[in-house]
């Protein structure tokens, strides 16, 4: 029911053809790069970057070199941190995986930034009227049965779409296969409380450039923040009126006082 | 390819040299990721650690210039391999399809590096006498393979020099990762299983460039991997439709459909065909006795052809119109640097560039785009301006001291016209035309219809010029609005007396009575299919659903998808492969089934005497050569040096470079060691294309690779105190480019010869004109090209480097 794309970085050779589909599918402009000593561009994923491939050149523990790639996007988490932290609710986790956004609904605070454990939301900082823009999973291909660019393009089938339960299954039956081919770990099966965007990776995957995190969602410290706004709103407002009623009380109880001692003295 | 893209996954084991697959074709890699997920594996051969190399089980790092060594060194491997333990090879295919028991020319010699005497960069007449087998007509054969004259024992005396501390010594390849790639692929020479190797320019673009391509030829024979399915030397071709381009003969040394191209002595159409077209040579002693000598119709292809071009005009009164055709002088080269000396020499006064950029893509580019100065005038056709177009204002040049003339035609890209490409697995696939060329752009078809009518008009003015004829025979008549469907029926060909479309090549004619524009691509347009380059059908019709595809699109010859199939079978037509048959079912369908049999006739056992074909039909004696003396500088190939190298010497002889490559002498300076130490290497990425002047002005790949960068290792870059994204310059006895520094662990220091060596890898995709500019990698590539067809050297000369700073 909830769907969700795998990505195989054993079968990943770095083409970038994603990055291109992305960008025409979703009609992007081309940002200004520079070379700094990479193939890697652009540095980061932007208002008009939905989608880029990160280059590893990493030791595979055994002194031999690997050159290993991470195609980084918004994770469609199951939990999203963003969709917790967003106070207008212009970001939801809709049933068939995508975190979709509504710019009717949003009013650009930028919390969404500040919470998702990825870094993804960005921002379009050189508009005059900026939205948040992100990976949309495309949602509308999906919604004519297609499936997403990225995937549609990869030449080697690095990218794999399906249902989230079923991709599990494979990415499982993959691990078991060839043993010592993937590190023993499905990256998003539980990160975060479960992502979309499944992992399988042949070395560790901070070597990867993915965050390490818990499986406890992000939302929940997320949702005590923002479930304890209204009491301690109404806390602060309750105890502040004390206060107030205290000061206010005691300032009446001293006015009485003195004109009680006038009054003796006449 | 002698395979085709699909097949790749049908291999066991792949081997990538000489090519950066999964960055320059990364479609291939589909391929190779189904074969590697039904367990084959992959080894790549490369100096630098690539997008291709993530991949591979086993990267094997190769000093740039030195496949010889390495692939000598497996067939070393092999032959002690085969002594110890036969029973792991194919020794009926190499005993039966290949000339391993034919008795050489007792005459042979080695010596140092040389197969006989060397006179002014050719070897004499007699020395290649010498490399003929014993019997020119009907060689014999040992059948024990002991005969010390047999190919198989010349091939074992010549690899016994290339021992493991010799090649490792040689390409810097470290002996364990050497001896993990001869084990793991040549266990593809055992029956059943099949060993690919997919090549390119990393193959192709040495002053020995041919040799490269018969030693893998050498080894794919001796592991029984030629006709196979998941076998086969598959060159991945470097440009939509270059292998199209091949096929139609743009080159300057063949006709279309590699007939060869008349020289000046070829008189008349007899003494043309006297000098190329084979004689049969029938070996005794195997059990086949019957050699197709598929060359020896080179007179049907060559008339048809004629009568394509000259239709009614050309008679058998006239020779067919053979001496319309412009013949070579003798001793000229007419390749692309064969033409640029000429060119900085003053001799050609005008040039007409069609889809290219030879002043960014041909080889040392300074000398190059100082030689197009020459030309009184320059057409260039092209969707874009680009290096060559904008010459005459390039950077360092003052415009009104050159006196080139220079005309653009706007053309039409892929999209904006019909027609068909023919991939590497010579396919030939129909396209169709989506928008209209912009501006005034144009089909090449179009233009080259007017130009066409327009000189035939001037002509028919006045025909006093010898050449006049030549052009007003012509048989042109596509009226004003050519279409590539009458171009595409012309070139599969006609039966004149009735009108209709051939039906193949094997029914083309030599008394005039057929037409083919290209005896290949015979077939592919019929009366009863209609144009088959436009099939598009799914499905995978083989019995054992090897992925042939075969009614999807057409291929060259008769849409026979893996060539040299009949050696796919043994002597009684049994597959070798049971699982992946090519051809199969002889036996019980009295026909064969599967593929399109490489030859129809029945399994050699099965025969009858006198007619046991033997499989490998294009030559003269049927069987494949491990032994090749028709190759200009051998018959083995033989380990030599770049023209620049690291090395004083060659470590396997006192030869130091191969004595036939082409030198050219045109502002090509040649440096030392000394002077640049490090060894340069040209290559492309995955972003780009070609010379860039189709992606340099694409935002969306200009943003993935936005700069001219060169690659080097990190040893290097300390030494001289670059550091990563540094402007560094790279120069040579050529010129200087400016580019920034990626430093990287791909790259490693090599020990070579007793020397630490560094590569520096210099992209190709650069230059002054187009949205991004950069400074063209060519600049520092050296004039120099193959002993056999004049490719130029792009892939190793000398640099140096140093931070811009």
């Amino acid at each position: 029911m909830s769907k969700a794309v795998l990505y195989d970085a054993t079968k990943c050779i770095g083409c970038r053809a994603c990055q291109i589909a992305c960008k025409q599918w979703n009609d992007l402009p081309a940002e200004m790069t520079t070379n700094g000593g990479t193939y890697e561009n652009p540095p980061k994923l932007s208002a008009y970057t939905f989608t880029k491939i990160r280059f590893n050149e990493v030791d595979d523990g055994n002194g031999k070199l690997r050159f290993v790639f991470t195609k980084l996007q918004c994770m469609h988490c199951e939990h999203p941190a963003c969709v917790a932290a967003c106070p207008v609710g212009a970001l939801q986790k809709t049933p068939n995986g995508p975190v979709t956004y509504d710019d009717n609904k949003c009013f650009g605070c930028r919390y969404c930034m500040v919470a998702c454990p990825f870094g993804i939301p960005s921002f379009e900082w050189d508009k005059p009227l900026p939205w948040i823009r992100k990976c949309t999973f495309c949602a509308d291909r999906q919604g004519g049965g297609l499936e997403p660019a990225c995937v549609t393009t990869c030449p080697t089938g690095a990218l794999k779409f399906g249902e989230r339960e079923e991709l599990l299954i494979e990415a499982r039956e993959r691990i078991t296969a060839s043993p010592g081919k993937y590190i023993n770990h499905i990256y998003g099966e539980n990160e975060a409380g479960g992502t979309s965007c499944l992992y399988l990776s042949p070395v560790p995957f901070e070597k990867l450039g993915l965050p390490n995190l818990s499986s406890e969602p992000v939302t929940v410290n997320v949702e005590r923040a923002m479930g304890a706004v209204p009491p301690v709103l109404l806390g602060v407002a309750a105890a502040m009126s004390g206060v107030y009623w205290l000061v206010k009380r005691r300032d009446r109880m001293g006015c009485e006082k003195v004109n009680e001692k006038e009054e003796v003295s006449k | 390819m002698t395979n085709h893209w699909i097949d790749i996954r049908n291999a066991d084991c792949i081997m990538i040299i000489g090519s950066n697959a999964a960055e320059n074709h990364p479609i291939s890699f589909k391929w190779v990721t189904r074969a590697m997920e039904r367990g084959a594996r992959l080894i790549h051969v490369d100096p630098r650690f690539t997008r291709t190399s993530s991949k591979a089980d086993i990267y094997a790092p190769l000093r740039s210039g030195t496949d010889i060594a390495f692939i000598g060194g497996m067939i070393n491997y092999i032959l002690n391999d085969m002594e110890q333990n036969p029973e792991n090879y194919n020794m009926e295919y190499i005993k039966q399809y290949t000339n391993a028991a034919f008795v050489v020319n007792r005459g042979f010699t080695f010596k140092d590096g040389l197969f006989g005497e060397v006179s002014d960069g050719k070897y004499t007449a007699t020395a290649k006498e010498t490399w003929k087998y014993a019997d020119t007509e009907t060689p014999a054969t040992d059948p024990s393979l002991t005969d010390p004259n047999c190919a198989f024992q010349l091939l074992k005396k010549h690899y016994s020099r290339y021992d493991l501390d010799t090649v490792c010594n040689i390409t810097g390849t470290p002996k364990d990762v050497y001896l993990d790639v001869c084990r793991t692929f040549c266990a593809t020479g055992q029956k059943g299983k099949a060993g690919t190797i997919m090549y390119a320019m990393g193959t192709t673009q040495h002053t020995y460039g041919t040799q490269n391509v018969r030693a893998y030829a050498i080894l794919q024979l001796l592991l029984g991997n030629m006709g196979v399915a998941g076998g086969g030397i598959n060159a991945l071709r470097g440009t939509s439709n270059v292998q199209g381009s091949t096929d139609m003969c743009l080159l300057s040394h063949i006709l279309p459909g590699y007939l060869a191209v008349p020289q000046e002595a070829d008189a008349d159409l007899e003494t043309y065909l006297k000098r190329v077209c084979p004689s049969t040579i029938t070996p005794k002693g195997l059990t086949g006795d019957k050699s197709a000598n598929w060359w020896s119709n080179y007179k049907k292809y060559t008339v048809s052809l004629l009568k394509a071009w000259y239709g009614g005009a050309a008679t058998r009164d006239n020779d067919f119109c053979f001496n319309y055709l412009p013949k070579c002088d003798p001793g000229v080269n007419y390749t692309h640097i064969g033409m640029f000396e000429a060119m900085g020499q003053g001799k050609i006064k005008g040039l007409w560039v069609w889809g290219q950029n030879p002043a960014a893509g041909g080889p040392n580019s300074n000398g190059e785009r100082e030689a197009l100065g020459n030309l009184d005038w320059l057409v260039v056709t092209d969707i874009w301006m680009n290096e060559t177009s904008e010459f005459w204002k390039r950077p360092g040049v003052n415009p009104p001291e050159i006196n080139t003339e220079v005309f653009v035609l706007p053309a039409a890209c892929s999209y904006e016209k019909e027609g068909s490409i023919s991939n590497s697995g010579r396919w030939a696939q129909w396209r169709y035309k989506a928008v209209e060329p912009p501006g005034e752009g144009m089909p090449d078809l179009e233009i080259m219809n007017l130009i066409m009518l327009k000189l035939k008009e001037l002509y028919q003015a006045d025909s006093s010029a010898p050449q006049a004829e030549a052009i007003t025979s012509l048989d042109w008549n596509y009226g004003v609005h050519i279409t590539a469907d009458a171009v595409a029926r012309e070139i599969n060909g006609y039966d004149l007396t009735t009108g209709e479309l051939a039906e193949s090549f094997a029914k083309l004619n030599d008394d005039g009575t057929t037409s083919s524009g290209n005896w290949l691509y015979c077939n592919m347009y019929t009366e009863a299919d209609g144009n088959k380059a436009k099939k598009r059908n799914n499905v995978d019709s083989h019995p054992n659903r090897i992925g042939l595809y075969s009614d999807w699109a057409w291929c060259w010859p008769l849409n026979r998808r893996i060539i040299y199939n009949r050696a796919s079978v043994d002597l009684d037509g049994v597959p070798w492969d049971k699982e992946h048959p090519v051809i199969l079912n002889y036996n019980t369908a009295a026909k064969w089934q599967g593929d399109v049999p490489d030859g129809g006739w029945p399994p050699i056992n099965q025969a009858k005497d006198s007619e046991k074909y033997l499989p490998f039909i294009m030559k003269p004696e049927g069987v494949a050569r491990l032994w090749g003396y028709e190759r200009v500088d051998g018959p083995l190939p033989e380990v030599y040096e770049p023209w620049e190298s690291p090395l004083d010497k060659n470590l396997m002889s006192g030869t130091r470079n191969d004595p036939c490559a082409f030198i050219g002498k045109y502002r090509n300076e040649r440096g030392t060691s000394d002077q640049f130490p490090h060894v340069g290497t040209t290559y492309r990425c995955t972003e780009h294309w070609q010379t860039g002047i189709m992606t340099r002005s694409l935002p969306w790949l200009v943003e993935l690779m936005p700069e001219m960068y060169v690659e080097m290792d990190e040893e290097l870059a300390d030494e001289k105190g670059i550091k990563s994204g540094d402007s560094v310059i790279v120069s040579n006895a050529r010129g200087e480019i400016k580019a920034v520094a990626v430093v990287t662990q791909r790259f490693q220091p090599m020990k070579v010869g007793g020397k630490t060596i560094h590569h520096i890898g210099i992209l190709n995709h650069w230059g002054y004109s187009g949205m991004t500019r950069g400074d063209s990698g060519n600049i520092l590539t050296p004039h120099v090209g193959d002993a056999n067809t004049t490719i130029p050297e792009y892939k190793t000369f000398l640099c140096n480097v140093r931070s811009a700073k």
